[in-house]
């Protein structure tokens, strides 16, 4: 009945439609978004892209009439939803039929069981109580969390979170859906399974879907038309992926997009940067037997390796594996339950706390962690001014690093209120202020574009060719495939597999054990035909 | 079983002898009523002795310590009696022992019904029963519980931040200004982060269609039974029984003045 | 009233509430230390008072960010239904507290009618507070059953206290917040805007 109401309707107008939308977080002097217009039809599914900071989240939230009412902002243009002004709209009205699932997994939740999330949801719709408890079930069978219905959500891992995001926008039976990245932070095979899902349910309801993504390439399959924002918060390129990516390709490399590989020419993704081992033997850091112990239940069981003076490392597994405690333990900032660990031949316990940290850098998987001062411009001055570099010099590099890294203009904004990519790239950059013998990364790329990602390597390959040993943690098959010399898998408690990438994908078993996929290099090579095939 | 008893009858029920109590001044009264609360409190409810007594013990320190306080420095309105213990320049007439002990028992009876009241009430059904019984807005009522969800993560934000200022480089503070700098350096980036994600889960709610408005359907519906007026009679009754019982016993002492 | 508060106001009451109901937490136990420490020169009456302003605090800081009427009691309010929520062993009854020391602070906003809000203000709401709670622990603790000079003294303390640690501490915190920009959503941030474009303008 609801379906067919859409469906005529959609004849004379599409669901939603944005006429010169203009945005600004301070003023409309030269906003954020400048004066955009596009549509989205019923059932639609559309991908927004755009550099890093480009105003995707924000659009977002403009559409479903949050803002500029939520947060401080001003912004001029009509957006209609089915055919109505979304201004129109009494309070919540237009919420319950739009559903989205926010960049930040942690702060969507206001509840502390699975249930009670999405009974809140249902309650705000008037749902009769009888009701409520039989769309709980469904929606939880449909995203495949039955099991979690009473679980904690703080208590879930990354992945999970991000489901239980999901089912709170599907359960309210959207007419649209938003997702902004999201599945930045899921290992390979999660996130297959996640558009795969979001696929299934396409088909079910007959949802219009707006996905907010920088890697397009695994949406491909799903997306009727492409939408990119320009840096300058105009809409460049509107269209479908082929008109896109082929005609327009070389505006939108300017603009910092990925442009998926499948359009790429051929060579641009077969090049590898490094084949050759790095000849060092000098260990840089060795772990011994460590075990790692949280609230009883074992995390790492006697984990074993070894780094070489200015290698590049990869280390890789589920979400959930253990990396980003290995990572925490190997900089030495949780303590092994048992097990040692050795840094340039001499063990963490003889370490001087000050010293340590002048040799090793380490960046938290999640960038907010990172930020101990009020400004951008303070974070990253705040390790020289540490070590005493002068006036001079600090500000000198300070400036440099934040034009690399394209942070200039936000150099006295507050670190919090940045973009996700944004945070993402100083909390990087608050390691790069001096060379040290070792720099750990948990996740280091997520939610960046290619000029930013091009550029974040570019730097950090420059610090290895200087002899700095490099480890990254990350679910990027094709960032370890082009840069990384040896990648370790972890996978339940212990290291499962180590060596160079190219013999890992030999190694069918371990990757479907640790949820890994081929690189696109590879499932290129092996021409594999289904989407969800691409993955072993 | 406590813990199915309607929370906000409940919290009357612990509230009303809570504040009367405040009356007495005689060592009766309360003592009973604690040995009654105890009494129920293992009787209803599956909380077990062990960790009620490891939460309550330390409280029987505090009361002492508290009597003593209330034994040197008693007003002269309570300051009457023979002088029972004498050393050098103190003195402590059976009036200020009295007082003193009641008014430590009296604060054990807070502990003790509160206990009762936290160790068999869920905090979500807390909310949910003032929200439908006390009339309280749903707007502060899931404002409240959003922002109580915090709390897990609170501590968890916090080792965090400790690690990255170790990751920094920031070593120990020295001296009041450096512990003053440390304070600051904790203390606000803790609260900025508290307030930015407040923002965001507040914009989230409202995706979710939260108006705040009255009107809504509840999935976990709190009913006020008779078994819960059973409960709020028998703490409430049971205090102006034992009130009762101290009068006609001639124990009874309320600001002072012995009613009998 | 709650009607003409923003989700966000609430959920950042809320936040606060929670924060603090920990530190509340901790400097019971600080409380107790000092009241130790103190116990042998026969002060031990004083360990809590003098660090009492910090039960006030939450009240102060909310009313400053927001600055609408009510907040200041409601902060309060909510501060000690969370410290309930934590399974505080006060339970119920330091609700009631809360609302006492709440509507203290309330009373010196609308003597402005909510409209002023510069330190000497704060610290006035620091000081009503402070004589709320007191009076409500002449009653509930049963104080006044003690030495009308220790009565006298410690009410002296407690308002010191209240205008310090809950007055200019809490003033001072919530500038430094402001600071980080993080307020910009609420009426102290868009204040300090104003004021950085005015000072710009100038
Ligand atoms: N609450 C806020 N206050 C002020 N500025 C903000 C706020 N949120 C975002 N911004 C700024 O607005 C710009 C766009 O932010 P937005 O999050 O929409 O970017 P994005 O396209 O989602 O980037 P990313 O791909 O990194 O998530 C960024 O420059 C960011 O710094
Ligand atoms: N602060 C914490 N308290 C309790 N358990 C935790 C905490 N952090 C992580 N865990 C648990 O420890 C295990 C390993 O977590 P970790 O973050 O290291 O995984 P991960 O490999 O980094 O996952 P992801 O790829 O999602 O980041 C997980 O089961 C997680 O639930
Ligand atoms: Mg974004
Ligand atoms: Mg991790």
């Amino acid at each position: 009945m609801n379906m067919i109401k859409q469906c005529n309707s959609s004849k004379l107008e599409p669901l939603i439609r944005v006429e010169n939308l203009s945005f600004d977080y301070d003023n409309l002097k030269n906003p954020l978004i400048s004066d955009i217009s596009f549509s989205i039809d019923h059932g639609e599914t559309v991908l927004l892209m755009g550099g890093s900071g480009s105003g995707k989240s924000t659009i977002s939230l403009c559409l479903n009439g949050l803002y500029p009412d939520a947060v401080e902002g001003f912004s001029s243009g009509e957006i209609y939803f089915k055919g109505k002004q979304t201004t129109e709209f009494n309070k919540g009205e237009l919420n319950q039929q739009i559903g989205v699932v926010f960049q930040d997994p942690e702060s969507q939740f206001c509840m502390i069981t699975v249930e009670d999330e999405l009974a809140f949801t249902l309650e705000n719709l008037k749902t009769p109580r009888e009701e409520i408890g039989l769309r709980i079930t469904k929606v939880l069978e449909e995203v495949g969390l039955s099991d979690y219905r009473n679980h904690k959500i703080h208590e879930l891992s990354g992945g999970q979170k991000q489901k239980v995001a999901l089912a709170s926008a599907l359960i309210q039976q959207p007419s649209l859906l938003i997702l902004d990245e999201p599945t930045a932070n899921l290992d390979p095979v999660s996130s297959i399974e996640f558009i795969t899902l979001i696929r299934r349910l396409k088909e079910q309801h007959h949802i219009a879907v707006l996905i907010i993504e920088h890697q397009a390439d695994d949406w491909l399959a799903l997306i009727n038309r492409v939408l990119v924002l320009g840096k300058n918060g105009d809409i460049i390129a509107n269209g479908t992926s082929e008109q896109v990516f082929n005609d327009q390709r070389e505006r939108l490399i300017q603009e910092g997009i990925f442009i998926p590989k499948v359009f790429m020419k051929a060579k641009k993704y077969i090049t590898k940067s490094c084949e050759e081992i790095s000849s060092s033997t000098k260990p840089c850091l060795t772990v011994k037997d460590l075990t790692f112990k949280r609230k009883g239940d074992v995390i790492l069981n006697k984990v074993n390796l070894s780094l070489y003076e200015g290698e590049f490392v990869a280390i890789t597994g589920e979400n959930g594996a253990g990396k980003s405690t290995l990572l925490q333990l190997m900089s030495g900032i949780l303590k092994p339950s048992q097990g040692k660990i050795e840094f340039l031949g001499q063990s963490f316990t003889k370490w001087k706390e000050q010293q340590l940290r002048k040799q090793m850098g380490f960046v938290f998987q999640n960038p907010e962690h990172q930020f101990i001062t009020d400004t951008v411009f303070d974070e990253v001055a705040f390790g020289m001014t540490l070590n005493n570099y002068g006036e001079e010099l600090t500000s000198q590099r300070t400036n440099d690093l934040l034009k690399h890294f394209q942070l200039s203009e936000l150099k006295w904004r507050n670190p919090f209120s940045l973009s996700g990519g944004q945070k993402r790239r100083l909390s990087v950059a608050t390691m790069l202020d001096e060379t040290p013998d070792l720099l750990l990364f948990d996740e280091p790329t997520f939610g960046q574009d290619a000029q930013t990602t091009e550029e974040l390597m570019f730097f950090i390959k420059h610090l290895q060719e200087q002899g700095t040993t490099i480890v990254f943690v990350t679910h990027d098959m094709d960032l370890v495939d082009t840069y990384c010399e040896r990648v370790f898998v972890l996978n339940n408690q212990k290291i499962k597999f180590e060596g160079s990438p190219s013999e890992l994908w030999e190694q069918t078993q371990t990757l479907k054990e640790a949820r890994l996929r081929l690189p696109y290099r590879i499932r290129h090579q092996k021409k594999a035909g289904e989407p969800y095939d691409f993955v072993y | 079983m406590i813990s199915s008893i309607n929370p906000s009858v409940k919290a009357g029920a612990i509230l009303i002898p809570g504040v009367l109590l405040g009356l007495m001044f005689d060592i009766f009264t309360p003592l009973i009523y604690l040995i009654f609360i105890i009494i129920v409190t293992f009787a209803f409810s599956h909380i077990s002795i062990k960790k009620w007594l490891l939460i309550f013990s330390p409280f029987v320190l505090l009361a002492l310590g508290f009597a003593w306080m209330r034994m040197l420095y008693t007003s002269e309105a309570f300051d009457s009696g023979p002088v029972l213990i004498q050393f050098w320049h103190i003195e402590i007439t059976k009036g200020a022992m009295e007082v003193a002990a009641s008014l430590a028992l009296r604060s054990l009876c807070f502990v003790a019904l509160s206990l009762l009241f936290v160790l068999t009430t869920d905090s979500t059904k807390f909310m949910l029963s003032l929200m439908q019984q006390c009339k309280l807005s749903p707007k502060l009522t899931y404002g409240v519980l959003a922002g109580y969800r915090f709390l897990p993560t609170f501590k968890h934000e916090l080792d965090v931040l400790r690690q990255a200022h170790r990751i920094r480089g920031v070593g120990r503070a020295k001296g009041i200004r450096g512990r003053i700098q440390q304070f600051r350096r904790y203390s606000i980036p803790l609260l900025a982060n508290a307030i930015r994600k407040a923002e965001r889960v507040a914009i989230a709610m409202e995706s979710k269609g939260f108006t705040g408005e009255r009107e809504r359907t509840h999935y976990h519906e709190m009913k006020v039974t008779k078994r819960d007026w059973y409960f709020f009679g028998t703490l409430v009754g049971t205090f102006f029984l034992v009130v009762f019982l101290s009068y006609s016993l001639g124990f009874l002492n309320i600001f002072g003045k012995d009613i009998n | 009233m709650t009607n003409q508060w923003k989700l966000k106001e609430i959920v950042l009451m809320s936040v606060l509430g929670v924060v603090f109901a920990v530190i509340y937490l901790m400097f019971f136990f600080f409380g107790q230390g000092l009241r130790n420490f103190l116990m042998p020169f026969g002060l031990g009456e004083f360990g809590y008072e003098i660090i009492f302003g910090i039960w006030f605090i939450v009240s102060i800081i909310a009313a400053y960010i927001i600055r609408k009427p009510g907040v200041a009691f409601t902060s309060e309010l909510i501060a000690g239904v969370v410290q309930v929520l934590l399974g505080s062993p006060a339970g119920p009854m330091l609700i009631l507290t809360a609302a006492i020391q709440g509507a203290g602070a309330e009373f010196a906003f609308a003597i402005t009618k909510w409209r002023d809000y510069r330190l000497r203000v704060l610290i006035a709401a620091g000081v009503f507070a402070a004589v709320f709670s007191f009076a409500w622990h002449l009653y509930s603790s049963g104080n006044i059953a003690l030495a009308t000079w220790l009565i006298i003294a410690t009410f002296a303390v407690r308002i010191v206290s209240g205008a310090l640690l809950a007055g200019v501490l809490g003033k001072w915190i919530s500038d430094q917040l402001a600071k980080t920009g993080v307020l910009r959503g609420y009426a102290l941030g868009k204040e300090q805007q104003e004021q950085r474009e005015h000072d710009q303008a100038v």
